[in-house]
């Protein structure tokens, strides 16, 4: 038996009319400003108003800006960047940043992700002091800098380098920095001297030079205490425990400042009188490593939190000691989750350093007070304070604002701070 | 068959874990006193061969030595006061920058993170650049550009920038028009007190009461209405009742200046320390026909001076102040008296607290506000709540719990970056007590009472804030 199938389906041949552009008050740059500027009345009032201020702000900037007194800054540019380094063995400080540039580019292409973002930040900075007339040398400098940074990324991207001799070279560079910025070994303590080049004191290092010394020595050798501590805190044996817990909440509950007053005056008191008196750099590090050493405890700590229960359990289950199980399976994990925690901290020591202008260390800061302080600009009318602190601000701002750019973009990469 | 060879004994002591945790920890102890007694051998040597005022010696004698020295601002400190109080006259110094820029620095960093995630995209724009460019620079660099870039700048006291009524800004300090509360307001305040305490007590008991009923309501309302009565009422009782101490009495010195105080042993001279100065009082001053020469407030410490009066005065008069009053500042010679004076140590030292910490707790502000999930703002929507209300009875009390924690490290980091002060001289805990160490020698000492202090602040402000945030929690079934 079959059944006939009717069709049912009923289609519209009465065509609507085409379908209509939306209004231009909706969509394109009209609908953009209406929802972002004018979707109401008190919103429209509010964009006014800020515009208003904006206005004043914007052109007081552009006239102070064009109108200021530039000319201390570029001329005492050299004790910006480097301090009362002599002008002689200005290529020492040259092979620094070289040795660095091509770490960094090697870094860049060898792992990616944070180190490319901080090499591109780098590479511009090389470019654009490699054009500014800053000087011929130094610009070659520069440019032989951004060379090596662009070989190093192309090499580094196609040679597979071990993950663990590039580290190596990273732990190398540091005190290669010291002997290369130093022009040799000098400890008398140990009975070691040698040089390759007439001794540069330290107290002649400054400017950003310094800064950024500051605050790379006070992050490294702060690694290795910190993740200590950061063990220490999380151990079950009480008295490591409580030990551990009592360094950092004393460390973090008290200013830098005064550890850097402590550091200056009592730490040459806690040495044998044998030993002489430490140089004000090394009594700032000290100081500066001890302060880090308890907040980068605190980060690590937040990355072994994050560590779910199962991968100890998994390493029990396997065997591993509790040191093998630490270096293998927990601290791997801990310490890439806290990249971005590290970084952050870095920006903040960075520009803590400042403080140590405060002991009479010549960094940034200081460098420019004693600016401020030179008989030929004294006569200016207004002084030229605000000129030299504005453009230490802006040195400042730009490496602490591009690091956390480049943290931030890690971050998104890793899916950190997502939420919905 | 195969034996079993599950071992049976225990294992060797030197592979039991707890003779292991107990040994180590053991060794740990013994290493730290080692390294604790090598430095603190060190450290005595070493004063003993140095020749310090502290002799050498771990003594606290200094504390009740006399310093020399005098404190710009802050109580009122003589050089021939002890070290121990120049200390405390530091500690109160931090404080008064620390409370009023946490104050400040809140509201501040509300309303910029308020407006980072506005939907006005300029608003928002600019709250980020702000947020950016403070954040992204170190406070000392600030700091110094304030003080030296901005107040040093400004005119000097005869060619003072006008604010209005509000004040003056000049490069010698800030002078506003302020409202103090005067020698009759202390009784005004026990009616803020009562009222603060009865308002507590009002939402409690509304607060019970709908909880018993099942209601919906405000609790706090209660709570505001019966403080603010009380606070009204309390003014106007305080003005009809109030009256100037029988004891009254006034000093006048080169027929210009004097002070106004209440003679406690009425023996008609003036005593510091015995009698009590009368602060904000309304005077008149009269010359020998009978004529006013000037009239005015007399100040916080109860001293008045006028400056170019046509006439010496001889006596003077006094009314009855209200409980509040408006000082504004008068330039008197080369100074302004009256009103508020910051100086440009505070001043500075303020501003860049503030605007620093503003920016941080702005970004925080931020975060816990998108920490909110979206549906919450959907859902308030369709309930056909406004922005605003959005905002304050959705969003808001959500994202304080996400704020306060961080929030907190932000106040305990503004207290210690007051340390800063040393920088442009605004005699502060750390700043006062360098001055110690530089005439004393005492510095170990110094140093652990700076530490304690410093310690006992954090101490305090976590505790409040671990209070406070256990109260907001969320209570989880």
């Amino acid at each position: 038996m079959t059944t006939e199938i009717r069709s049912t389906t009923w289609v519209n041949t009465n065509h609507p009319a085409p379908a209509q552009k939306p209004p231009v008050t909706e969509v394109g740059p009209i609908g953009w400003l209406r929802a972002n500027l004018f979707s109401s009345v008190g919103n429209t009032i509010l964009t006014l108003v800020t515009a208003v201020a904006l206005y004043f702000i914007v052109t007081g900037l552009v006239r102070w800006v064009s109108g200021a007194f530039w000319q201390p800054v570029w001329e005492n540019r050299k004790l910006f960047a480097v301090g009362l380094y002599p002008v002689a063995q200005m290529w020492q400080p040259a092979a620094v940043l070289l040795m660095v540039s091509a770490l960094f580019g090697l870094s860049a292409g060898r792992w990616g992700s944070i180190m490319r973002n901080l090499g591109v930040g780098l590479a511009a900075l090389l470019l654009l002091f490699a054009i500014i007339p800053i000087g011929a040398q130094a610009q070659l400098v520069m440019a032989a800098g951004l060379g090596l940074l662009l070989i190093g990324y192309g090499v580094g991207a196609r040679v597979p380098i071990p993950s663990r001799w590039l580290a190596l070279g990273w732990v190398v560079s540091l005190p290669l920095t010291f002997i290369l910025l130093g022009g040799g070994v000098n400890l008398p303590a140990l009975g070691v001297r040698w040089q390759f080049a007439p001794f540069v004191e330290v107290n002649l290092w400054g400017g950003l030079m310094l800064t950024m010394l500051l605050a790379v020595v006070g992050i490294a050798l702060s690694f290795p205490i910190g993740v200590l501590l950061a063990l220490g805190r999380r151990s079950k044996l009480p008295v490591i425990k409580w030990f551990c817990i009592g360094y950092i909440e004393l460390i973090r509950g008290v200013p830098l400042i005064t550890l850097l007053f402590m550091g200056m005056t009592m730490l040459p008191l806690f040495l044998p009188s044998g030993w002489g008196n430490p140089s004000l750099l090394v009594r700032a590090m000290t100081a500066i490593t001890l302060f880090s050493a308890a907040y980068l405890a605190e980060n690590v700590r937040g990355g072994l939190q994050a560590i779910p229960k199962g991968q100890y359990e998994a390493a029990d289950a396997l065997g591993l000691s509790a040191f093998d199980s630490l270096r293998f399976i927990i601290l791997p994990q801990a310490l890439t989750k806290v990249i971005p925690a590290i970084v952050g901290q870095f920006i903040g020591l960075f520009k803590d350093t400042s403080l140590a202008s405060l002991v009479g260390l010549l960094e940034l800061v200081a460098v420019g007070k004693a600016v401020i302080q030179q008989p030929e600009w004294l006569g200016t009318p207004g002084g030229i304070a605000r000129e030299v602190y504005v453009f230490i601000a802006v040195v400042f701002f730009v490496f602490s604002y591009g690091m956390s750019f480049a943290s931030r973009k890690l971050e998104s990469k890793l899916g950190f701070g997502k939420r919905q | 068959m195969a034996s079993s060879t599950f071992p049976t004994s225990r294992p060797p002591f030197f592979r039991d874990t707890r003779v292991i945790a107990v040994v180590l920890q053991l060794i740990f102890l013994i290493a730290l006193a080692l390294t604790g007694w090598f430095l603190y051998s060190n450290m005595v040597a070493r004063l003993a061969a140095s020749n310090t005022a502290a002799g050498g010696a771990l003594s606290w004698a200094f504390l009740n030595q006399t310093a020399g020295f005098g404190i710009s601002e802050g109580p009122a400190f003589r050089p021939d006061e002890s070290y121990g109080r120049a200390f405390l006259v530091g500690v109160a110094n931090t404080l008064r920058v620390g409370v009023v820029g946490i104050v400040l620095a809140t509201l501040l960093g509300l309303f910029a993170g308020i407006a980072r995630v506005s939907t006005n995209w300029l608003l928002s724009r600019l709250a980020a650049v702000y947020v950016e460019i403070f954040r992204s620079t170190p406070l000392l660099v600030q700091l110094l550009f304030w003080y030296v870039g901005v107040i040093a700048a400004l005119p000097g006291i005869q060619e003072a920038t006008e604010l209005g009524n509000l004040g003056y800004l000049t490069n010698r300090g800030i002078h506003l028009t302020w409202i103090f509360v005067t020698e009759t307001g202390r009784i005004w305040l026990a009616w803020l007190l009562a009222g603060f305490v009865l308002g507590i007590a009002a939402s409690w008991l509304r607060r019970r009461h709908l909880e018993r009923n099942g209601l919906t309501g405000s609790a706090a309302l209660p709570g505001i209405l019966v403080f603010l009565a009380l606070a009204v009422i309390g003014y106007f009782a305080a003005d009809m009742t109030a009256s100037m101490p029988e004891a009254t009495a006034y000093e006048l010195r080169r027929g210009d200046r004097g002070t106004l105080f209440e003679d406690v042993n009425r023996n008609g001279v003036y005593e510091p320390g015995v009698d009590r100065t009368l602060a904000y009082v309304p005077i008149k001053l009269f010359d020998r026909e009978g004529r006013v020469v000037a009239t005015g407030l007399t100040e916080g410490d109860g001293t008045f001076r006028f400056i170019n009066l046509p006439a010496e005065a001889v006596r003077l008069e006094w009314e009855t102040p209200a409980p509040l009053a408006v000082s504004e500042p008068q330039l008197q010679g080369f100074n302004f008296r009256g009103g508020l004076s910051l100086t440009p140590e505070f001043a500075a030292l303020l501003i860049a607290l503030v605007v620093y910490t503003g920016a941080f707790i702005a970004e925080i502000v931020r975060a816990g506000i998108s920490a909110v999930n979206k549906g919450q703002w959907e859902a308030s929507r369709a309930l056909g709540l406004n922005t605003g209300q959005t905002l304050r009875l959705i969003v808001l009390p959500q994202a304080l719990r996400v704020i306060i924690p961080p929030l907190t490290s932000q106040y305990l980091n503004l207290v210690k970056n007051s340390s800063l002060a040393i920088a442009v001289g605004y005699p502060d805990l750390f700043n006062v007590s360098r001055t110690i160490v530089n005439q004393t020698g005492a510095e170990v000492q110094v140093i652990l009472m700076v530490m304690g202090t410093y310690l006992s602040f954090s101490l305090i402000t976590s505790l409040f804030m671990n209070w406070y945030n256990k109260r907001i929690a969320l209570v989880e079934r």
